[in-house]
Formats: structure tokens, sequence, C-alpha cells
């Protein structure tokens, strides 16, 4: 069986909308789910984290998750969508994954996006900017 | 136990790329490292939505002044990927040549800086000499010796005009014999080798759970390559080795670097003898991009280069996300560099390929007074390597 197909069948009822496509799988997962997916993704299948893409959207605020399964040449993506976009916030992954600190406090500095038990939520980039910007990456906040 | 932090950055000369780097020490002892980006943050990514892709693709191979090819290649994978976009088989070689020239000169600039921060400056310059060739080889195949313009969706912009072929493979034979001598040199070194083993050790679990890529991977013991898991472009159609390490110390990402230019020869190699041969388009003509959205990479010398794009149909990404190896690798500095002597600092913070300058550097060191004492990081590391020489040869 492959991955993926175990993926599938482990995460069944958690994940929706799966796409996949020439070994990119990208599906949706609700924020409640997220650290169960990215425990399996990490320490079951054995994925790296490679990033995450934040964006704004009329519906809400996308978070899309870059998991790479590098034996196989395969990527996993779960998507988070924030429908409350005043007030953005995900649980945090940094316990499961070292290498997701710097990665969910670029998308904090540039999004506003709020991971609930982060060790440092903190500006990553705009820390020191003399100007001061603010989610410089949300609709109508860019300078 | 009295703790006295060393502040390196923003803009200090190590680093070409400014970071802010603090060390605390205690005594000579590196006891925890404060990480602090942001100081060349330019918005490429938001600059991004408002160029067209071609436009996108000259953004971002300015991204980065070493590996300059890397950013350009995994963006044009990644808009090739949203609508499964062929490219020609002799672009496919050349794509390759280029990434892997890349990676030589990228690699062989690396080592002759680590011989210099270790007091090596024959090594320093010997590796800086023949990667001049290098450099002139990528003026005869695209006319620049850095920022080569070559990428484009669908292909390449430039071909390899066949006539310079036999003078290519000439050069790229003295620099094949040349990096076997410092191979050999490097490998077989008593001072080298005692100097930089065991020293700034990542450990394979540090590797994993903080997510390293490319040789800082691999000299832990992680068998990863995007050349060799999902294989564009040519990597699928040429032999070569990954090489993989399992200390995980500086001296094992010595040799992962020295080891990958001879393979990376070996590519260079191939791909020319097969453009001898292989001839047709160099460019099939795309002429719009879909709705959707796709991933590209690239093993870069530094390790995987990551682009997402998600694109409205329209010629302009809606989003553009773009993940350097650098961003990944600098955390593991933190788990390297606790326990170790100042004097191994340096060269550890250098081991992982930061992009850095190399010029004179001097730090600060803030004592318990807050009384500024001047000291130079390249000073410390160059007399402990003079120290380890005595030791070997008296």
């Amino acid at each position: 069986m492959q991955e993926i197909d175990q993926f599938k069948e482990r995460m069944d009822g958690k994940i929706s909308h799966l796409i996949d496509k020439k070994q990119r799988f990208y599906f949706n997962v609700g924020s409640e789910n997220l650290c169960e997916v990215a425990e399996y993704l990490f320490k079951n299948l054995g994925c790296r984290l490679s990033t995450a893409t934040a964006m704004e959207m009329m519906h809400g605020i996308e978070i899309l998750y870059h998991f790479s399964l590098d034996r196989a040449g395969q990527y996993f993506c779960p998507r988070v969508v924030i429908t409350d976009k005043e007030h953005p916030k995900v649980p945090s992954i940094t316990s499961i994954i070292g290498g997701a600190v710097w990665i969910e406090r670029e998308m904090f500095d540039l999004w506003g996006i709020e991971f609930d038990g982060h060790p440092r939520m903190e500006e990553l980039l705009t820390i020191h900017h003399p100007r001061g910007l603010k989610q410089p990456m949300r609709f109508g906040r860019t300078e | 136990m009295s703790v006295n932090k060393i502040p390196v950055g923003p803009f200090h000369p190590l680093l070409e790329e400014a970071e802010y780097f603090e060390l605390k020490v205690d005594g000579e002892t590196v006891v925890d490292i404060d990480l602090e980006i942001g100081w060349m943050h330019r918005g490429h990514e938001f600059i991004s939505e408002s160029k067209t892709f071609t436009q996108s693709i000259f953004l971002v191979e300015r991204i980065c002044g070493i590996c300059s090819t890397s950013h350009p290649l995994a963006l044009v994978h990644a808009i090739e990927d949203i609508d499964n976009i062929e490219i020609p088989l002799r672009a496919r070689y050349i794509r390759t040549l280029i990434g892997e020239l890349e990676r030589i000169h990228s690699h062989l600039l690396w080592i002759g800086l680590a011989g210099h921060f270790i007091g090596y400056d024959t090594l320093w310059m010997w590796a800086w000499k023949y990667r001049e060739p290098i450099l002139q080889m990528f003026e005869m195949i695209t006319g620049n010796r850095n920022h080569y313009g070559m990428m484009r969706v669908g292909g390449v912009a430039r071909d390899v005009d066949p006539v310079i072929i036999p003078k290519l493979l000439e050069d790229l034979d003295i620099v094949d014999k040349k990096m076997v001598m410092i191979a050999g040199a490097a490998k077989d070194d008593p001072v080298l080798r005692s100097r930089l083993k065991n020293v700034g050790i990542l450990t394979h679990q540090a590797a994993v759970d903080l997510c390293a890529v490319g040789p800082t991977a691999r000299a832990s013991g992680i068998a990863i390559d995007v050349r060799k898991d999902d294989p564009t472009d040519a990597y699928d159609l040429v032999d070569f080795n990954m090489i993989v390490k399992k200390n995980g110390d500086v001296y094992d990402k010595l040799v992962v670097r020295v080891l990958e230019t001879l393979e990376s020869t070996k590519i260079v190699r191939q791909c020319l003898e097969k453009l001898k041969v292989v001839q047709g388009a160099i460019l099939n003509d795309v002429k719009e991009v879909s709705a959707g959205e796709g991933i590209g990479r690239y093993e870069a010398p530094r390790g995987e280069v990551f682009h997402y794009i998600r694109s409205d149909g329209t010629n302009r990404p809606i989003r553009h996300k773009v993940r350097a190896p650098s961003y990944v690798n600098i955390p593991t500095y933190v788990a390297s560099c606790k326990g170790i002597p100042v004097a191994d600092a340096l060269i550890t913070l250098a081991a992982v390929d930061p992009c850095y300058c190399c010029t004179e550097r001097t730090i600060q060191l803030i004592d318990a007074n807050r009384n500024p004492v001047a000291v130079d990081l390249l000073k410390l590391s160059r007399e402990k390597t003079e120290r380890v020489r005595r030791e070997i040869h008296d």
C-alpha cells in the first residue's frame, strides 16, 4: 500500500477535498485536526516540513503546509482555512516539529496569524523595521 | 556561572546577508545562541505578485548572488507544474549543466572561505583559483559570470554553441584534476582533520527535527537530495552519486561538499557530451498559464529551494512563496553551537554555508559590566589551528 493510501485510510474523516496531482497531494484540514495530521506526516510517514504558505483570500486566510516525503519525491499539503480574518488563530505545530518555529513566526509577522502554543510568538522579519510594519501582506495594510 | 554575550552582526563582515547572532558564553564555551533575521527582508514574494511570470524569473534570480540560478529554476518548475508543461530534451541538459556548474563554483567558494577561517590560506587560494575557470565557462555559455538569465518557462533562453564544447571540456578536466588534488589534501591532512573533526556536531535527530536540507542534512546522515528524490530536467538521465556522511561535524560537511563537487563535474561532463549529439529546440512556446497551483523545487548548493505558485489564469501569480535553504539550515546553529569553544564558533557558523563575504571581522565581547572588549573570531579560529598544527608536528 502506498503512503498516500495509508494516509487517507488513517485520516479518514479528518481530511477533505483531496487533490492528487502528479505526486503533489493538496487537501483541507480543520484546525482542530491540524496537529494530529502534522504529527502523522512528520513522525509516522517521515515527512520533512519544507515550509508553509499563508495567503489572504476572500473567504478567509489560508495556510498551506508543505510536507515533503523525500524518499518518494512527494509533497503532502494540508490546507487550513481560517474564516475569522480579524483574529486569525490556529494551533502551533512547533511542539511536534522544531523546524516550524521560524515558519510560524513569519506568518504571525506578515499576516497576523496567531499560533496557539508557540514558544516565542513575535515578529521574525519586520521586528526591526524602522517604520514598524504591521502585517504587510494583508489586504489594504501595505504602505 | 557568569554568562557573557557576544553579538555578531547584524551588519558584520562575516555575513554577506545581514543577520544577528548573539553567542552566550561561559568562559570559552558557547552555552546558547540567539538568532535574529529580517535585516535584509526585501519583500520578493509581495513584489512578485505585481510581476508577470517571466519578469518574476529575473526578480528571483536576484534573491541570492551566489546560487543565482537555483531560484529561477525552482520557479519555472513551479509554473510548469501547474500545467504539466514538458520541456525539450536539449533544454533539460542545458538546465542541468548550468545548475551543476553553479554547484561547483558555490562549493569551491565555501571551501576557500572555510580554509581561510581556520588559517589554511593555501586551501583558500587554491579553491578560488580553480573557481575562476568555472566562472569563465559561465561567461562562455551564458555571457555572464553570474546572474545568467537562462531559465524560461518551457525551456532555456540561450543555446550552448557546439563550437565551445571542446574548450569547456578541456577547462573542466583542469578543474577536475585540481579538485581531486584538493580532495586528497583535505582528507589526508592531519591538522585539518584534528581541527574540524567532532567540531560543531549536528546530530541526525536534530537535523531531522529542524528539517535541515542539503549538505547540512547529508553530513548528518539524512539521505535527501532533490536531484535523486524528485528528479527534474536531466537528473534522471545522468549518472551521479548522492554523498552522505554520518557524523554531522564540520569535517563531514567539508567532505560532503568536496565530493559533491567531483560528482558535479561528472554530471557537467555527461551533459556536455550529450549536447554534442542531442539536437532540437530549447524552448517550448508557452502562451498562458492556467488557474491552479504548482510546486517547484531544485537542489541548490545549500539544499532544497522551494517555490509555490498560485495562479488565477492571468499572467501574474496571486501568491508566490519562496523558501531558500538557508532559512531552514540557519536554525541548526543553535543545536550545533551549544557546548563548543568560542574559537570553533566561526567555522561552525560558516559550515552551514550562509551567504557571507570574506573581509576582516571583529566582534565586541560585552562583559558583565557592559564594557565592550574587542575580540576577533577569525583570529581565535586561526590561532587554534596553529596550536593544533604545533601539537601534531612537535
